[in-house]
């Protein structure tokens, strides 16, 4: 054990944090290097902005950077709400830029995500490319058809026909060289893998009647007609287009939302110097043989061995077992778990590895990509759909060849275009993606589509108590001397400087409230061999040797400490008797104490607040026909009061995580589908466990990343709203099923019969799909 | 750069001039002498324009005055005026400004200004060419594309002059962005060069005599796609550039929807080439091509009318500017014309239509509410912005000479198509006026003397339209006379050129 | 219709030409946050030179 000689200064994150982004490494996330125009080495810095309120906003903060020595060049994007800088890294650092932004009003914070955004930017380019080539080519080639439209029998010479025809094919050719190659290698993918995909009868209409309409064109005798088509080919190529571009940007706009939501310092890990110091450093700068201060509720940022403190990890994000696992001195910790004991020391042994926030990004952009079930339910249909469609078109073109040879390819380019599934495979995603961008603007990030659906529908949802309906800090308002701790000459003052230099040692919403009696106070005392029993309390010697405790009252009063890595949630007000010793009784809902030695010597009451709008939202959940159960491990009489207070009729009190888990599985095991709302570390569990799961923004970080989805506002009303968005979002989706199926089962025995010329079926297909994606839209407002 | 070259030495001026370029300018200056001479020009060339229009609607009312000279005759005169309002004025107006558009907006000095001064010299070169040559009876007979094949060559030097200017500019231009109002500028140019090299190619014959390098209905069809892709590049694209730069100036607020100009632009490019066939609705050319001609320019109604929406819509939130600014007045009416002429355009091109509009008055009414109400009005407003800029002022030396010009010009506007409105429908109900026994019921010449009260009142309108000129040319004298022909210094640039 | 034979290969280069332009302007990212240079014209302006004159 090796305790610091030195008090250890309490950091603060705000400025420690920018001060981290000075550094080299960390700076690679969110720097590239230019070469200026005299060929100087230069750095071009993307910058997430924040409080942009007004047209002239981007303006004020592009002054401000380019006021800044060292800066050559500082653009801002309003619509983006992003700062490109280019800067001499001779003459200024990002902190200085970050600074000059916070000082014209604003707040800028690195922009990670530069890469990715680079590249979903070079796919909207080109996507927007195709459109346009597309629409713009359908209109002239729209021009060179309309003679053959308006002309009388005979008006339209041959040569002249043919003229227009040739135009017309020429100005085809980009839109099958360009347009639509997406269509072509989607279908050259599906065949290669032996399925069929929605892009195989597309790719085969379009390459049909390009083929057909060309052979019309430079061989009007010949076996394909005299019929060209090059209007309809490009038009539907248009729409198709148009309908997946409106999806693209859908999914991009999603993605930047959640981007925006996860931009935030980077990751720092508290390295002890070896005389005691505590600085705070990138994680990327830690060496093997650092020792780091890991916090209660962090990840740990390394591979180690724990020097100092005895803790448990959850080591869920690795192994998938969400049990803690204790962890005591001499133990290795993983690099990625979070620390859910106590605050430790640790010896690093091995660096490097993802960091939490791009695991984090990386889950929310695979749960965009995924397949939601509804649709692997449509993706499943598909396939025999398509067989039946090819066989359709071929079974259409042998019928027509005998009845009328010259129309046989168009009925057959007919049926295949007009049975295009495109609006059933769009009719589930666009909505779902659509929809989640939708609860991303009101605060709430979905980290998994799928989970809409159960939202939506779900009839049971678990609420936790602590952190989910009352903010996840408590208020101290009183601090009760005992006549024992008057008479050895303490005053209110100095108990309270002495309770929150300890209670600034935990994260412990207790010992916050402790804390923040001095708010402000970086001097965290003279404490060695600090230590956070969980449930119980801190304990740690002064530098008289003495031990002093902060917590339950049996606990603090005790005279031996009880075993380190007791489960026991923190229980409140509990009328445990005062063990022989103490000096004197306190009053009954004092929730802390603080001892010396075994003897009491204050209480501290502390009181929850309950989150704005808590009630307001269990009305509209309950009203809405849902039944709600407060789950928590807090004492039956503070939950009963709790529930009271909101208006909640079942409550599970002094819930151990096993208890939380059980009851959840009960319900299921009944067929019900519930979801859970929680913020703590000992909800990741539940959350994982439950049909779908929210947690609260400002939760810990491992309940964060097991949840479906996270409500970054902690505002309880956005669960309301989000929850009549999820059903909106399903009614549409099933609004699209149906019509996409109408509409097939009405167009195709058109087809068949030869009613549907080409461009007709072309045009009918394509705006079923753009009905599809329009109405999908509707999802996200 | 010699800052008072050309220009009258101020009579009250108080700051020296060396004072006023003293002013710190560490991003440099914006060379605005090319500027500044287009400006003036096209103020010369309107007045001298719309005098000759109000010689030759004189002479249509009253044909005495033709005076059997035939320098001075209407056959003459016509295209010297359609010449002088469309290449002069107009030419002038497009070149000035956009030359000081492109400056400010890519905040960067015009690429090769000595290349400028020459663009300046030669148009004006070719102006006066052809006021000279048109009166000695000069033409190739083609309308609005009357200048002999020298002239013509003199034209197309100039104009890739111009084009070279222009792009460079925005080639070394400090903004990323190029403002929307560069590429109406930039299509206008571009087309221009396009039309004017493929209508006017010919096979000379002596220095100033050409034949046409197409015949017959080929080349009407050619004639009108140049004509019509003229007024759409030339009288359209090109002064909606000034619109989208001058009105979000001067009424200090920005273009009410950006994306949608550039919509705009975009949907006016892709449906203005095949709208040309209506001009030639029941003549030799064929019937599918007339077709396709009215089709197209009824669709090209949707994108004109965003345009316009878009400029008057920038006023909102703000329309009480209206009532104290004449030049905002200029600007935002000369807007409702335009959306005016771009629906009775696509309305005029129905074949049925048509029918009883072809060869009367009602054309010529069309034609003048956008002259003089879009391009007129949108040119007058833009200089009233521009010219006091040019001189180191920020306004006009009357403001109320600004406001009697607007409503001269107005009444002078609305008294013009009125009478050709009345004097076309007359014309044309006249014409295809048919006894039971197939005979027509009236003479030509009948239909010639009920058009001349109309004529009187379109002469009364032109008057009143040219007055409103002369009172421009004098604020203009007078605002020069009592400025400082100054450039102004590029601000420094914050965003660099990426 | 034989001005056509001029017209209509015109047309198609010039189409082709105009395709090519737009892909320029996207790739530049012209098209990229619009509303914000829309007013980018009001605010750029250096105050305008004064020549001291009577109004």
């Amino acid at each position: 054990m090796m305790p610091p000689a030195q008090p250890l200064a309490q950091p603060s994150p705000a400025a420690e944090g920018v001060a981290v982004l000075d550094d080299p490494l960390e700076q690679g996330r969110f720097t590239r290097w230019v070469a200026g125009p005299g060929g100087e080495r230069w750095a071009e810095s993307s910058l997430q902005l924040a409080g942009l309120h007004c047209a002239a906003c981007s303006g004020i903060i592009e002054q401000a950077l380019g006021r800044v020595a060292g800066v050559h060049m500082a653009r801002v994007s309003a619509a983006a709400e992003r700062a490109t800088v280019c800067w001499d890294p001779d003459l200024t650092r990002p902190s200085a830029l970050i600074a000059a932004v916070r000082r014209a009003g604003y707040d800028a914070v690195p922009d990670a995500a530069a890469p990715a955004r680079a590249l979903r930017l070079q796919l909207q380019r080109q996507a927007l490319w195709r459109l346009f080539v597309a629409g713009f080519c359908a209109m002239q080639v729209m021009m060179f058809a309309t003679p053959s439209y308006v002309a009388a029998a005979g008006e339209l010479s041959d040569e002249m026909r043919r003229l227009l025809n040739w135009g017309a094919w020429m100005l085809t050719l980009p839109v099958m060289a360009f347009s639509a190659t997406p269509y072509f290698a989607g279908a050259w993918r599906a065949l290669r893998t032996r399925t069929i995909g929605m892009d195989v009868p597309v790719a085969l209409g379009i390459a049909i009647t390009f083929i057909a309409s060309t052979g019309a064109t430079f061989e009007p005798d010949g076996i394909f007609g005299h019929e060209v088509y090059f209007d309809s080919l490009t038009m539907f190529v248009t729409f198709l287009l148009g309908a997946r571009w409106l999806e693209l940007r859908s999914r991009q706009h999603a993605a930047e939302t959640l981007e925006r939501a996860l931009a935030r310092l980077p990751e720092t890990a508290w390295r002890v110097a070896a005389d005691g110091g505590v600085s705070a450093v990138s994680v990327q700068r830690l060496h093997v043989g650092d020792q780091v201060r890991v916090p209660l509720g962090q990840a740990f940022p390394a591979d180690g061995v724990l020097e100092q403190g005895d803790t448990q990890a959850d080591e869920s994000l690795l192994t998938g077992e969400s049990a803690p696992v204790p962890k005591r001195m001499g133990d290795s910790v993983v690099a990625g778990s979070s620390n859910v004991g106590a605050p430790v020391l640790v010896r690093v042994l091995r660096v490097g590895g993802d960091t939490r926030l791009e695991t984090i990004v990386s889950m929310m952009r695979s749960a965009l990509t995924q397949r939601p079930a509804a649709a692997r339910v449509a993706d499943r249909w598909a396939a025999p759909f398509l067989w039946a469609v090819l066989l359709l078109a071929a079974g259409a073109a042998a019928v027509w060849s005998v009845i009328d040879p010259s129309r046989a390819v168009w009925v057959a380019v007919s049926v295949l275009i007009v049975t295009c599934p495109c609006a059933l495979s769009l009719a589930a995603p666009a909505t779902l993606v659509a929809a989640a961008r939708g609860l991303a603007r009101r605060g709430v990030l979905l980290q998994r589509l799928d989970a809409i659906e159960v939202l939506a529908t779900a009839q049971h949802i678990f609420l936790d108590k602590t952190g989910t309906l009352t903010e996840d800090r408590l208020q101290c308002s009183a601090v009760l001397l005992t006549p024992g701790a008057v008479a050895q000459g303490y005053t209110e003052a100095s108990v309270q400087a002495l309770a929150a230099s300890l209670a600034s040692w935990s994260t412990h919403p207790a010992s916050r409230a402790v804390a923040d009696l001095q708010p402000g106070q970086t001097d965290s005392g003279d404490w060695q061999q600090v230590h956070e029993v969980p449930g119980q309390g801190l304990g740690a010697q002064d530098a008289e040797g003495r031990a002093w405790r902060l917590g339950q009252a049996h606990w603090a009063g005790a005279q031996a400490p009880l075993p380190a890595g007791a489960q026991t949630p923190l229980r409140a007000g509990a009328q445990a008797p005062l063990p022989a010793g103490a000096q004197a009784p306190l009053p009954a809902d004092a929730r802390l104490v603080l001892s010396c030695d075994g003897r009491l010597l204050a209480g501290f009451v502390l009181e929850e607040v309950l989150r704005p709008g808590a009630e307001q939202a269990v009305q509209a959940l309950q009203r809405d026909g849902v039944t709600l159960r407060l789950v928590t491990g807090d004492t039956a009489e503070r939950a009963r009061q709790l529930a009271d207070r909101v208006g909640i009729v079942n409550v599970l009190a002094a819930a151990t995580p096993e208890a939380k888990l059980a009851a959840l599985i009960e319900l299921q095991r009944q067929g019900h589908k519930v979801v859970m709302v929680g913020d703590g570390v000992n909800d990741a569990p539940v959350l994982a466990r439950a049909d779908a799961s929210l947690a609260m923004g400002q939760g810990a970080l491992v309940s964060r990343c097991h949840a479906d989805a996270v409500i970054t506002s902690s505002r309880l009303l956005d669960l309301v709203s989000a929850r009549r968005t999820a059903q909106r979002a399903l009614a549409i989706v099933r609004q699209n099923f149906i019509w996409a199926g109408t509409y097939n089962a009405v167009c195709i025995p058109l087809a068949l019969v030869g009613w549907l010329p080409p461009w007709a079926a072309g045009l009918g297909m394509a705006l079923s799909s753009l009905l599809v994606v329009a109405n999908a839209l509707r999802a996200g407002r | 750069m010699s800052n008072s070259a050309v220009m009258a030495s101020p009579a009250g001026a108080k700051v020296d001039a060396d004072q006023a370029s003293v002013a710190a300018a560490p991003g440099g200056y914006y060379t605005d002498q090319a500027v500044r001479l287009f400006a003036l020009a096209a103020i010369l060339w309107g007045v001298v324009g719309m005098l000759v229009g109000v010689i030759i609607a004189s002479q249509l009312t009253w044909p005495e005055l033709n005076f059997g000279i035939p320098w001075l005759s209407y056959g003459r005169l016509r295209p010297l005026h359609t010449n002088a309002v469309i290449f002069a004025f107009g030419g002038c107006a497009l070149m000035a400004t956009s030359f000081h558009v492109v400056q400010r907006t890519c905040q960067t000095r015009l690429f090769a200004p000595g290349l400028a001064m020459f663009v300046f010299w030669g148009w004006q070169l070719v102006i006066v060419a052809a006021a000279i040559s048109l009166p000695l009876g000069m033409t190739q007979g083609k309308e609005y594309a009357e200048l002999e094949w020298p002239i013509d060559l003199l034209i197309a030097v100039v104009w890739v002059s111009y084009a070279i200017v222009f792009f460079g500019t925005v080639g070394i231009r400090k903004v990323r962005h190029i403002y929307v109002a560069n590429w109406f500028f930039g299509a206008f140019i571009l087309a221009v060069a396009l039309l004017h090299i493929v209508n006017s190619a010919a096979i000379p014959v002596s220095l100033t005599k050409s034949y046409s390098a197409y015949a017959g209905v080929q080349d009407a069809m050619i004639q009108w796609w140049y004509g019509h892709n003229a007024v759409g590049f030339f009288l359209t694209a090109g002064f909606l550039g000034m619109m989208y730069y001058y009105i979000p100036k001067q009424a200090e607020r920005p273009v009410y929807s950006y994306r949608l100009s550039i919509v705009h632009f975009w949907a006016l490019i892709f449906t203005y080439m095949w709208a040309g066939p209506h001009h030639l609705h029941y003549t030799a050319l064929p019937d599918w091509a007339q077709s396709v001609g009215m089709v197209f320019s009824l669709v090209l109604l949707a994108p004109s009318w965003g345009g316009m929406i878009n400029g008057i819509m920038t006023l909102s939130g703000a329309w009480h500017k209206l009532r104290d600014d004449p030049i905002l007045k200029f600007l935002i009416v000369s807007l409702s014309f335009y959306g005016m002429s771009t629906f009775e355009g696509p309305m005029m091109s129905i074949k049925t239509v048509n029918a009883l509009s072809h060869y009367t008055d009602w054309t010529v009414g069309h034609v003048h509410s956008g002259a003089l109400g879009w391009v007129g009005l949108i040119s007058m407003g833009s200089l009233y912005y521009l010219i006091p800029r040019m001189f180191g002022r920020t306004t006009m030396f009357s403001v109320r000479a600004i406001e009697l010009h607007f409503w001269i010009a107005t009444i002078g506007i609305v008294l013009y198509i009125a009478a050709m409105w009345i004097a076309g429908v007359m014309q044309g109900l006249m014409w295809r006026a048919v006894n039971p026994d197939g005979t027509l019921v009236y003479t030509f010449v009948e239909s010639v003397k009920a058009t001349f009260p109309y004529y009187a009142v379109r002469l009364l309108g032109g008057v009143l339209y040219l007055s409103g000129m002369l009172i421009m040319a004098w604020n203009v004298v007078m605002t020069v006379k009592s400025g400082k022909a100054v450039d102004s210094p590029i601000p420094m640039p914050a965003p660099a050129h990426a | 219709m034989e001005s056509l034979y001029v017209l209509i290969p015109l047309s198609a280069l010039l189409v082709l030409a105009i395709l090519g332009v737009f892909g320029w302007a996207v790739h530049k990212g012209q098209f990229e946050d619009i509303e914000a240079e829309g007013q980018r014209i009001l605010t750029d302006e250096a105050p305008a030179v004064d020549a001291d004159q009577d109004p």
